[in-house]
């Protein structure tokens, strides 16, 4: 006690000499201390021991992460994280890409260590996380009860919107839907009434780039087509029971009317085959009218058709109003990702290893993982970390530097949304905006963890029944086949294939993880 | 020959005893034989040893994992230690409609695939055979082997585009002829046809080499010969060239038999819909959907396994019937 007065000189000086991180308060062990990494994700099949963002937290904390990833030659990381079990050789950490089914799977028979009181005990930020924000530990946790990776957490809510041809409108003299039905004689319209101009009737009124979101359209009767970010998935009803929204009547209803805009032509009759390719060449053709797409992307084609069509308007517009009066957008971004990283069984440095995944949720760490080094690509300005101009004005784009930088990379990091708004189009800022005025969002629905029994009952039934209800959902959209009339044998079949079987042990999983 | 074989011959007891000595020499001889061959070309024996490595590694070693068919398989508990839980995995897989139904499908399109698209790299090998110049030849073989080196998704994407209601060459044809326009990819009836005529499209003229080479391996003489004794052209080649490579043609049916069930899977993931599963999910397919997208291993070997029993038995069959009336045969 008798230095104080000196060590605190010595740190008030160092903090204004230094960078600030010099002080060593994010210090996590006195000697170096190194630990190997299997990092497998889609930008780059291992972890760069060079990566600016790697310097300073092996300066920050004291650890340094050395490249051990399995399968480098192979793109697809289930594959690689597959080849790395089986192995049986694992290192310190094992990260990157869609790790979630394999750790919740191979964590409770041994292969990856339990998170639930190493976190409690010695990651306060990650904890902090937790805590504000509840059910998300429970939505990555095994069966078992415990967790076994730290998430990739993702920023920002809204994913897909609706966007129409407002300069169509303006040419037609119609105004932007505001119920399902105006949505009907606006797109009536842009079939009919030429709004293209080329006295061809060649326009695509609605057009998608996934089929699936053709489905999405039944939300507009009131029915759900999906829980979650990704297609067809299960949801939890008003009665909190998980169903799947393909065995509910309002789908019925829902996918009739889908079925008849398909048969007048107002949706993409190539709906089915045009795939990727759709958006563009239906914009770009100065063919397509209306669609339900990414925020970002879609307001891009506005800049980049200036020059080709005249007046190119796309803009995002609230959904319309559903037959029962409600405006929903279905789709939102997960706020989990099955990304970031995990300890192996072999680590013999747990404690250090989740004291340095917690680094990456502290103040320092999360700036670090989301921009990169300060002063390299980006400086706090009024409080606010903004980009260097010499990486907004690269024509490199900035998700690919920040990759070459290890920042955005699929650690388990808490994404900042600040990161991407710095480059977002006006045309999709406004339309966030406007998005955020409005209570549109649905709960989502993120998964269970089944029992190796359950597993066994869902693996038995669910695929087969998952391909006969896409198989006849197609058939009604493409018109073979009455729903309505199909509709009580349809269900039939189903409860046939082991429909209620399913349930019962999503149900039961359900209770236990979320209960 | 003698009427008393005691007079000219030697007894029965040493016509036996002397053939078995001689078996025995014959026997020790090919030993030697086979030793010396290895002394003097042991060059061949050390090129040899690659593909013996390759097949030992690739082949044989993991037959060893099939085991996991009847296992319930943990890829960290490993194979050796996984429980077995017996043929729950087959009972899963052949009570299940969609399985029997790809079944059915792949045995379809296979046959299918086997009687339009076989035949087609034996007639083109014939046809360049009979072409006389030779710049033509040369760049009519090159046009149809182009498409067998472009990517399956390449191929799709040419399909679908083909095949477009609004902008494919197929409607537009058919819209000159007065018929409405067909959504091809999405109607059951018309994938087999569509995914069959494309595969032939595909590779029929890469197959063909297979024939040409046969072809080029047919001794001039026979030709000299029968243009000697007047044959026409036609003759030549229904009489002299296609006997003469009967033998390849019947090792390469013996072979695409014992392939039956492996239908191009990529491609059919690249062109079905669910609207076509009915005619288009082959088991393949069916394994992706239900067992790999899920990390079924077991449950996928189980279906692979039932996959090379059938094959292997569809060889042997093709085998032993080729054997019997053609005297052709692979092994």
């Amino acid at each position: 006690m008798r230095n104080l007065p000196l060590a605190l000189a010595m740190i008030g000086t160092t903090a204004l000499t230094m960078p600030a991180f010099a002080d060593g308060h994010l210090q996590i062990v006195d000697e170096p201390l190194d630990l190997s990494i299997h990092m497998h994700w889609p930008r780059s099949q291992g972890y760069d021991e060079s990566y600016a963002v790697e310097r300073v937290a092996r300066e920050m904390t004291g650890i340094h992460l050395r490249e051990a990833t399995f399968g480098r030659n192979t793109s697809d990381s289930a594959e690689a994280m597959n080849l790395l079990i089986a192995s049986g050789d694992m290192p310190d950490i094992v990260g990157g890409h869609l790790i979630k089914q394999p750790v919740n799977e191979y964590g409770p028979q041994g292969a990856f260590q339990p998170l639930n009181e190493l976190v409690a005990e010695h990651a306060p930020n990650i904890q902090a996380f937790w805590d504000s924000h509840p059910g998300l530990q429970q939505a990555i946790s095994a069966y078992d009860g415990n967790y076994y990776y730290i998430p990739y957490l993702p920023d920002g809510k809204y994913g897909r919107a609706y966007f129409i041809r407002q300069d169509w409108l303006d040419i037609l003299g119609l105004q932007q839907p505001q119920t399902v039905d105006e949505l009907h004689t606006v797109l009536t319209a842009f079939l009919n009434d030429d709004p293209n101009g080329n006295g061809l009737q060649d326009e695509v009124p609605a057009f998608f780039r996934n089929w699936e979101e053709v489905i999405r359209l039944v939300t507009f009767w009131d029915a759900r087509s999906s829980g979650s970010d990704t297609y067809h998935d299960f949801y939890v009803n008003d009665e909190g029971t998980v169903v799947h929204p393909y065995a509910q009547e309002a789908y019925r209803d829902g996918l009739t009317m889908v079925a008849q805009w398909y048969e007048e032509g107002i949706i993409d009759p190539e709906v089915f085959t045009r795939r990727s390719t759709a958006r563009e060449y239906l914009l770009g053709e100065n063919l397509g009218g209306f669609t339900h797409d990414w925020f970002a992307s879609t307001s891009g084609y506005n800049a980049a058709l200036e020059d080709k069509i005249e007046g190119f308007n796309f803009v995002p517009f609230l959904p319309p109003e559903s037959a029962g009066g409600v405006r929903m957008e279905e789709h939102r971004r997960i706020p989990i990702k099955p990304d970031g990283w995990a300890i192996s069984h072999s680590n013999e440095h747990a404690i250090e290893t989740i004291k340095y995944f917690d680094f990456f949720f502290s103040e320092e760490g999360r700036l670090l993982s989301n921009f990169g080094v300060e002063g390299e690509t980006w400086n706090m300005i009024d409080g606010e970390p903004v980009f260097t101009d010499e990486v907004l004005n690269s024509s490199e784009p900035i998700n690919s530097q920040m990759y070459a930088a290890g920042a955005q990379i699929q650690r388990g990091y808490w994404q900042d949304y600040r990161y991407e708004w710095q480059w977002t189009a006006q045309a999709a800022r406004d339309g966030i905006e406007l998005y955020d005025q409005h209570d549109l969002l649905v709960e989502q629905f993120l998964g269970v963890a089944f029992t190796e029994d359950e597993q066994v009952i869902y693996d038995r039934y669910w695929p087969s029944i998952r391909t006969y209800m896409l198989e006849r959902q197609q058939a009604w959209v493409l018109g073979s086949g009455d729903l309505q009339a199909d509709w009580d044998s349809y269900v039939e079949t189903l409860d046939n294939m082991g429909y209620q079987e399913v349930i019962e042990v999503l149900n039961s999983a359900y209770a236990r993880q979320y209960g | 020959m003698s009427a008393d074989p005691n007079v000219t011959g030697p007894k029965t007891e040493e016509i036996v005893l002397g053939a078995a000595e001689a078996t025995r020499r014959r026997r020790g001889s090919r030993m030697v034989r086979l030793g010396d061959h290895m002394k003097r070309e042991w060059q061949l024996y050390v090129m040899l040893i690659p593909t013996i490595l390759w097949l030992l590694v690739f082949l044989y070693k993991p037959m060893y994992g099939l085991q996991i068919a009847f296992k319930d398989y943990s890829l960290f508990r490993g194979v050796a230690a996984s429980p077995w839980i017996g043929f729950d995995h087959f009972e899963t897989l052949f009570s299940n409609d969609q399985f029997l139904r790809a079944l059915k499908n792949t045995i379809i399109i296979s046959f299918y695939g086997l009687v339009f698209g076989f035949p087609m790299p034996i007639l083109l090998a014939l046809m360049f055979n009979e072409i006389l110049k030779q710049t033509f030849k040369k760049t009519a073989q090159t046009i149809v082997y182009l498409p067998h080196f472009i990517s399956s998704v390449i191929i799709a994407g040419i399909v679908i585009t083909a095949f477009s209601p609004s902008a494919g060459i197929v409607n537009t044809v058919m819209g000159w002829l007065g018929f409405d326009p067909v959504y091809f990819l999405t109607k059951p009836e018309w994938f087999r046809p569509i995914f069959i005529g494309t595969g032939i499209w595909q590779e029929a003229g890469f197959q063909s080499i297979v024939y040409l080479a046969a072809i080029a391996g047919v001794s001039p003489t026979l030709y000299e010969s029968a243009v000697v004794d007047g044959a026409s052209r036609w003759q030549m080649m229904w009489k002299i060239t296609v006997p003469s490579i009967l033998p390849t043609i019947i090792i390469m049916l013996i072979i695409r038999i014992g392939n039956i069930l492996e239908v191009s899977f990529e491609m059919i993931i690249l062109l079905y819909q669910p609207a076509t599963y009915e005619t288009a999910d082959v088991v393949n397919t069916f394994i992706y959907r239900q067992g790999l997208q899920g990390g079924q291993y077991d449950f996928a070997a189980a279906a692979g396994l039932f996959n090379a029993v059938v094959a292997f038995t569809l060889v042997m069959t093709a085998n032993t019937i080729s054997k019997r009336y053609s005297r052709t045969s692979l092994w």
